[in-house]
């Protein structure tokens, strides 16, 4: 019978070296690009990071609509989540987030979350015309934000699994809340643009921004 | 349109003049890089070998990429009939970094 060689008999960090890691030649024995998932990475954090700015501005034009409010600001919260627990993650794999932000938000792997009518952040709102944007459209943007970030942890998801237990569980993690997301902002888009009801199953966070997934456990989130 | 892909085979695929391309190939089967699909990221970008396309769907698209001939093909809907070489974002984000226009660093499928 052949011998197999286990991936965990495969190292070479001498005792006492700091300049390696271990956790991160595990990773790489399992077949993990670790400099391709590192970028890939900041690239997510840079949209929960930006997406967490965003909101916190279509959140103040939902005046009026309270309870949109109040779920957006649960989706806000729950991305700065997702930003503190990425972060981590990316240094203990040996990277760093860039150390100037205009280049964080640059390589952010979603698009800018911006208020309707600001023609991509180049304006005030309503400037010239008086029209502020509708809670509709502050609603579509929410969602198109989210659906971006499902594809970008699914994305992450399928390349770490069965080789990188500890990344594919945050990202498995900020996955839940991000399908979440979506299906708050599906609900509310169609009954605010449409008219019809499409439940998304859910009822109300605990306390704003409670994270159920990305913050009931975290392994490194103060 | 036409795809040329990395194993040097090709694809040919109908495009309806209102449909991303994208969504044309997918409809034909045919599985191409994609991330963010709003015209953000570079995952999904081609080299437009012939025709042209209406870019005008995507969220970050530059003149300096329509005048190198690059595509985001998950918002690009065809103008012409069009010859595309898929698998184009390490391209792509070398030429936004010679231009010093903004590119996610992260490839698509590429941790493994």
């Amino acid at each position: 019978m052949a011998i197999r060689q286990k991936p965990h008999a495969t190292g070479k960090v001498k005792a006492g070296d700091v300049t390696q890691r271990v956790g991160v030649e595990q990773l790489e024995a399992r077949g993990v690009n670790v400099q391709e998932l590192i970028e890939k990475l900041i690239d997510a954090a840079g949209a929960e990071f930006t997406t967490y700015y965003y909101y916190t501005i279509l959140r103040m034009y939902l005046a009026g609509n309270e309870d949109y409010k109040e779920i957006c600001e649960d989706a806000r919260l729950e991305d700065r989540a997702h930003f503190e627990l990425i972060t981590p993650r990316i240094y203990e794999l040996g990277g760093s987030i860039p150390y100037d932000i205009r280049e964080f938000a640059d390589r952010a792997g979603c698009p800018d979350a911006y208020l309707p009518g600001t023609g991509d952040g180049k304006r005030a709102p309503g400037e010239g015309t008086g029209q502020g944007p509708t809670a509709a459209s502050i609603l579509e943007v929410l969602l198109e934000a989210e659906r971006c970030a499902i594809r970008t942890w699914s994305e992450v998801c399928d390349l770490t699994f069965g080789k990188d237990p500890r990344t594919y569980d945050m990202a498995a993690r900020i996955l839940n809340e991000e399908v979440e997301h979506e299906a708050w902002f599906i609900e509310l888009v169609s009954m605010e643009r449409d008219g019809v009801v499409r439940p998304s199953g859910h009822f109300r966070r605990g306390a704003p921004g409670e994270a159920p997934y990305s913050k009931n456990a975290g392994f490194y989130n103060p | 349109m036409v795809f040329e892909l990395p194993d040097g085979s090709t694809r040919t695929v109908r495009c309806g003049a209102e449909e991303h391309v994208l969504d044309a190939a997918r409809r034909y089967g045919l599985q191409l890089p994609s991330s963010c699909e709003q015209g953000w990221d570079l995952a999904c970008a081609v080299r437009v070998l012939e025709g042209r396309v209406d870019q005008s769907d995507a969220r970050r698209y530059y003149s300096e990429d329509e005048q190198a001939r690059f595509a985001l093909i998950c918002t690009a809907k065809p103008l012409s009939n069009l010859r595309l070489r898929t698998h184009a974002s390490d391209e792509m984000r070398e030429h936004r970094r010679e231009h010093r226009l903004p590119a996610p660093h992260g490839r698509w499928g590429r941790t493994r």
